[in-house]
């Protein structure tokens, strides 16, 4: 049992209200970009294409200005004097040239070569946008679907202690924060290139009047830096005040019944508007300071204009500085302040997808799961059928023991009967049989086999479970039974409906196998539902057969039904069924009476009747016949006895697993395979 | 502002090529948004005075480029003398007031769109408690709170931001225009020319948007209800051992939804290109005619320099038409999505203002009532006649879908009876407002449902005020108390999602628990012993009979065991009753009941009577419940 020596992976210790407690939003979580990064590995050559798109559409953008000011203000328009060596970046001599060759006007080559660059800009900005989406997307979709992936394999143990809801989120909502968080990343590189580039170019022209122009970024800079530090605290209140106020509404709704018939109706709406009355003034709260800070920041550019014009126009009149350069400056503050400005945009973008990712990431690296076996067992094709429990300890949390050394012996083709009172562990029983737990006290053999050393995939594949919330899905009814499981075939699927009685009410359904149910199953009745989880156990033809009854209610004709269904369903299999209904324990060969954990009785119907003990008292209230005090005299005794002797001896022959068709019983159970065992 | 805008763009929702044919491309559903309006009403002056200053600081704006215009002016032409000075200043003062007009009119717009938010949310949530089943089947949890949720968020952007935009959008075209032609007609007249082919091509391409945006919605959908579903019954899948498949599946679902998305994506890149693509003609005008105008000498170079900066203000305004555009479409749809349950009429109306003495004995009597669910083709009760005397408990069996729990539904209101069929105590319960009728009667429904607060506050869910005293005894009655005891809080433990997992029978007991607290007039119990062993229900009953010795009872069981405690028993079938007698009556008269019990209790092997039992279910499948489930899975 060396592995199972992993105690950490056992549910003691855990601590699930990570799951709900409020993330810390650090401004940048590099080391969480840097692994997020890592999914776009597949990408990459994407990205990179993007990223020169980027570069190159940004140098066009960045070198309009020089054009539209250098060579047609400067050269063309107001040729007064002359600056000396001003860069031009080789624009007056393509001009120029396009001039000379087309022998057209050095103006009209000027607009020549801006609808160029005009065209390469937009062209590039286009294939840039689609790549990067596109990559992105990729990106994020197999984040997706490793975040869904690695929750699918989370061990029932955490499915007990984090609700659905959410996890779901994670996959859903947060995965696309996360994408407004690459897209935004590489806008804001854009913006940031472009900065460094025309800062380039303005030093080019003239160190001076940078400056005056740059003296605004960091008036901007630490203006953002404020804002940042005032909002941290109002963001994270409106967050809790939406999360409060969308889990208020959720739980009123899926309660309404309750509510609305405990006439609460005016106390939650007052509740709830209550949760909408704080949003709205921590709202309030943080549009006092959104609208001053964006504010700023744009009337800042209108002060660096005012400013380049002083300096700038000064130079001027002085002729140290052309006129051209004095407009281009102008337009180059527009594309400065831009990234600055926009940051505080993309900030928030920034923050929410940190705080996304930060989720993700918490669900991914939730180590919790079930041991595998290093070097599992390879089971052989069919099992033989024998189920060993031997001295089995467990409890869900510390110091809270559900099973006190469970041991028992199921010989194959044999059916147990597991009863006992609710909250006396039966259901843990059979959940570490089918390992949804791990268990590391005592031992549990498959054929000889510790179910331990067998890989979990592998041990269900042999152990069908039917849960007593077995869950429809929305889908047809066929993908139901075969839960999309391509080696259960259509013919098989049916097969198996109708072996256990579910075939007379889906040929009723509007498109009989491919009817479309809805979600929980909620256009069938709890019956037909369960006859479809007694298909859906028998089309996976699975050797041992573990089977929580749903103790709901069905009208006792539908129980008939469902009877009929599970003695064909549990024929010639290993069962063990936690029982509820009599007739079911009557089936059974033997029946295990559990009560606080501990195996109290186990033997056949008519030893434990004898014992007088626990299931005799059960079985008394069952009958429930005080009218009839010799209900069980000894007459009915010896025929159910004789009935149970025909009936092994028939199964015995008569092996599960036939081909498809070949177990046609109708209702009634008057097949060979039926038999009252009464 | 305008930086933020565009870079919406990714998360639009669109598609150039495939486009689903489902939704005709118009502007129609932008008529949704008017439903807002009454919403916007009650903040008009607000509303107005934000504008104007929204409009007044945009006025401003208007004049930086002509303050530059006189500064770059005075340095081009020599005969002028330099003049920054005043232009700078000038600047520097409209700077600052526009700050103040700014800050104040960004603040009281916002604060609307807050407040409107405010009041749609409340609107949702009010109207959500007062329905009926017919609309919680229409509209699942998951439908409801996307609605109150994502909904309400896209709405409150276009009522802060969208159309706000719109007018922007006019008033900065307008000037602009003025402007242009003040300073020189002739080239404001020839600029402007693409301009009505930049809205033309926004126009059409923007009325295309909607289906496509439909479209990647609903592929974000699948993928949220896909693996809502798989969680739910993650168990199911990991039982089965079908999680490489789901994996596939959910796979399969992320593509089509990037695909969608990327679509879309594709489609607003290429509207933005075209719209530039076309703004872009009219700065070239002014480059080359305009230049050619100033080496002329017909124009200044400051007001060539002022008219680029205009034409940059009126062609933004023109393709940031597209963006509001492209939120008007969300917002409408998101509108329309709201006030699909705003306006949802509840179908029980509590209309009835009449007050009725509660003196009155806890007698139930219905006569014949007749009930068709909404939407269900056929009645799911048929004329039944049902009289329950104070101080009795009756029991109500029968198949599945047979009508019994329709009738306790029926008997608190939770589906709409036609008037005079159901009385209580001699009153027509259409004739009590349904807050006081649920007073006196206490319906535990089937499903057992506990919020996610401490047991004690399920329990006293109607009224919190009641003593730990009375609770302990609703538990015990109930026969939870031993579990209670356990627990280290008592009932201060909390349970359902975020506390202690409860078993089913444990839920059960705590939701009878919920309804004996009440100590009603009349106590309805829809199978709450499903999921209770049956020694445990014997241990309730009993001590139910001797608590509610006065009080009226009506139960749903499936068990003849339980059934037999009631004084009179209804057996349903088909939505009508089919027996009804005390136990020793029914056992004697041999029908549906005497064969329940014989199988329940299990005591003769008469196969016949099992298989009388079987065929009556086989072949009489033309039950309501049956043609429901037919027509709502077609």
């Amino acid at each position: 049992m060396a592995e199972s020596a992993q105690t950490e992976q056992s549910t003691p210790g855990r601590n699930y209200s990570a799951f709900d407690a409020q993330l810390t939003h650090q401004a940048l979580n590099i080391q969480m970009f840097m692994r997020l990064l890592r999914w776009t590995k597949p990408y990459r050559l994407t990205l990179a294409v993007s990223v020169v798109l980027i570069l190159i559409s940004v140098g066009f953008t960045a070198i309009m200005p020089v054009l539209q000011n250098k060579v047609v203000v400067d050269e063309i328009l107001s040729p007064t004097t002359n600056y000396g060596d001003m860069p031009d970046y080789g624009l007056v001599a393509a001009t120029e040239w396009i001039s000379n060759t087309f022998s057209i006007h050095m103006l009209a080559a000027a607009v020549v070569l801006y609808v160029l660059m005009i065209f390469f800009q937009s062209f590039m900005g286009l294939a840039q946008q689609l790549t990067l989406t596109s990559a992105a997307l990729k990106t994020l979709r197999d984040l997706r679907v490793d975040l869904f992936a690695s929750l699918e394999m989370k061990p029932s143990s955490f499915y007990d202690h984090v609700a659905v809801g959410r996890v779901m989120t994670r996959v859903t909502n947060d995965v696309e924060n996360l994408y407004n968080l690459i897209t935004s990343f590489i806008q804001y590189s854009a913006d940031f290139v472009l900065f460094f580039v025309a800062l380039a170019i303005m030093l080019d022209f003239s160190g001076q009047l940078t400056l005056v122009a740059l003296a605004i970024i960091p008036v901007a800079a630490f203006a953002t830096y404020i804002f940042r530090m005032v909002m941290r605290e109002i963001f994270r209140l409106i967050r809790d005040s939406v999360s409060a106020l969308n889990q208020y509404m959720q739980e009123d709704l899926m309660g309404i019944e309750v509510v609305q018939l405990s006439g609460r109706e005016k106390q939650n709406i007052d509740e709830y508007n209550e949760l909408n009355r704080e949003n709205k003034k921590q709202e309030y709260r943080a549009i006092n300071y959104e609208v001053v800070f964006e504010t700023f920041n744009t009337s800042l550019t209108s002060i660096a204009i005012a400013a380049v014009l002083w300096f700038g126009g000064g130079q001027v009149i002085q002729e140290s500085l052309s006129l051209g350069t004095l407009i281009m400056f102008n337009q180059y503050i527009n594309m400065m302040i831009m990234p600055v400005s926009s940051a505080g945009q993309l900030f928030n973008t920034l923050f929410r997808s940190m705080a996304s990712g930060e989720r993700i990431f918490q669900a991914l690296d939730w180590d919790e799961r079930l041991h595998e076996p290093e070097d599992p067992i390879q089971l052989p094709d069919r099992l033989r059928g024998t189920v060993e429990f031997r001295n089995v300890n467990f409890g869900y949390n510390v110091g809270e023991q559900v099973l006190h050394g469970v041991s028992f012996k199921i010989e194959p083709g044999e059916k147990l009967a597991v009863v006992g009172p609710t909250g006396s562990g039966k259901s843990t029983l059979i959940r570490l049989l089918a390992r949804f737990y791990d268990f590391e006290d005592g031992m549990i053999y498959l054929d000889g086999f510790d179910v331990n050393h067998i890989a979990s995939g592998d041990l269900r594949k042999r152990i069908g479970v039917v849960l007593q919330d077995f869950h429809i899905f929305s889908g047809t009814v066929l993908d139901n039974i075969s839960l999309n499981n391509p080696e259960i075939s259509r013919e098989r699927a049916e097969w198996a409906a109708r072996v256990v009685n579910a075939d007379y009410f889906i040929q009723k359904l509007s498109d009989s196998y491919d009817t479309e149910l809805a979600e929980r199953g909620h256009n069938l009745s709890q019956g037909q539902q369960q006859l479809l989880a007694f298909a859906r156990v028998l089309a996976a033809n699975p050797e041992i057969l573990v089977l929580d009854e749903a103790t709901s209610s069905i009208d006792t004709a539908t129980e008939l039904i469902i009877q009929d269904g599970l003695h064909k369903l549990t024929e010639g299999r290993t069962s063990i069924i936690i029982a509820h209904r009599l007739q079911t324990i009557q089936e059974c060969d033997r029946i295990l009476v559990l009560h606080h954990g501990v195996v109290r009785e186990l033997g056949t119907h008519e030893e434990l009747i004898e014992q007088r003990g626990i299931y005799y008292t059960l079985h008394e209230l069952q009958f429930q016949d005080v009218d009839k005090p010799d209900a069980f005299d000894t007459d009915i005794e010896e025929q159910r006895r004789q009935n149970r002797r025909r009936w092994v001896e028939s199964t015995d022959d008569d092996p599960m697993g036939g081909p498809p068709g070949g177990q046609m019983g109708g209702l009634g159970g008057s097949g060979p395979g039926f038999r009252n065992p009464v | 502002m305008g930086g933020g805008f565009s870079r919406g763009g990714g998360g639009h929702r669109a598609s150039f090529r495939g486009a689903p044919t489902r939704e005709r491309s118009s502007f129609k559903h932008l008529g949704h948004l008017k439903k807002l309006l009454p919403y916007c009403k009650r903040y008009a002056w607000v509303l107005v005075f934000s504008i104007s200053g929204l409009l007044l600081q945009r006025f401003g704006m208007m004049w930086l480029p002509k303050f530059m215009q006189v500064g770059i002016d005075s340095l081009a032409n020599p005969e002028i003398p330099p003049n920054i000075v005043l232009p700078c200043l000038g600047i520097l003062a409209v700077t600052g007031l526009n700050f103040l007009i700014f800050v104040w009119a960004r603040r009281a717009l916002r604060r609307v769109s807050i407040a409107v938010t405010y009041d749609l949310r409340k609107r949702i949530f009010g109207n959500t408690q007062i329905q009926g089943p017919g609309f919680f089947n229409k509209f699942s949890t998951g439908d409801l709170m996307s609605r109150a949720v994502n909904d309400v968020s896209q709405v409150r952007m276009s009522v802060s931001f969208g159309w706000v935009t719109v007018v922007m959008f006019f008033f900065t075209i307008t000037m602009g225009l003025v402007f242009m032609f003040s300073m020189s007609p002739g080239l404001a007249a020839i600029t402007i020319l693409p301009l009505p082919f930049v809205a033309l091509v926004g126009f059409f391409m923007s009325r295309s948007m909607y289906p496509y945006f439909i479209a990647r919605q609903e592929a974000m959908a699948r993928v949220t209800s896909f693996t809502q579903e798989n969680l739910n019954g993650i168990r199911t899948i990991q039982a089965m051992s079908q999680e490489a498949s789901e994996i596939e599946r959910f796979r399969e679902a992320s593509t089509q939804y990037i695909k969608k998305a990327y679509r879309a994506t594709r489609f607003m890149q290429f509207m933005g290109i075209s719209m530039s693509g076309l703004t872009m003609i009219s700065p070239l005008i002014i480059l080359g005619y305009g230049g050619s105008l100033v080496l002329e000498g017909n124009l200044s170079l400051g007001t060539w320099t002022a008219f680029s900066t205009y034409l940059v203000m009126v062609t933004s305004s023109v393709t940031q038409i597209g963006w509001s555009l492209s939120m008007f479409t969300s917002a409408a749809a998101g509108t329309e999505r709201i006030f699909d349950i705003i306006d949802h009429e509840p179908e029980v109306k509590d209309d009835s203002g009449s007050v009725i003495d509660e003196d009155f004995p806890a007698q139930i009597e219905i006569r014949g009532l007749t009930y068709t669910y909404p939407e269900a083709p056929t009645p799911s009760l048929n004329n039944i006649e049902l009289n329950v005397e104070p101080g009795k408990t009756i029991a109500l069996l029968g198949r599945m879908g047979s009508g019994k729990s329709t009738v306790l539904k029926s008997i608190v209101r939770l589906n709409d009876v036609k008037p005079a069929t159901i009385f209580l105590g001699g009153h027509d319960i259409c004739d009590f407002p349904i807050k006081k009728l649920r007073e006196q009667i206490a319906l535990v429904p089937q499903y057992a449902f506990l919020f996610s607060a401490t047991i004690k506050e399920n329990i006293t869910y109607d009224d919190p005020e009641r003593e730990d005293e009375a609770v302990w005894d609703a538990i015990d009655a109930a026969g939870l108390s031993d579990t209670v005891s356990e627990f280290v809080d008592g009932i201060d433990t909390i349970v359902g999602e975020r506390g202690v997992t409860l078993s089913g029978g444990q839920k059960q007991r705590a939701t009878l628990a919920r309804g004996l607290i009440r100590d009603s007039k009349v106590l309805l119990l829809d199978d709450v012993f499903s999921s209770v062993d049956t020694e445990t229900e014997e241990r309730i009953i009993s001590g139910l009979n001797r608590l509610r010795a006065d009080k009226t009872t009506i139960l749903i069981s499936h068990r003849v065991s339980t059934a037999r405690h009631a004084d009179y028993i209804y057996v349903f079938d088909n939505g009508r009753i089919l027996e009804q007698g005390t136990h020793e009556e029914l056992i004697s008269t041999g029908g549906y009941y005497a064969d329940l019990e014989g199988v329940q209790s299990n005591q003769d092997e008469d196969q016949s009577r099992r298989e009388r039992l079987i065929r009556t279910l086989t072949e009489n499948r033309d039950d309501p419940e049956d043609d429901v489930t037919s027509v709502v899975a077609s």
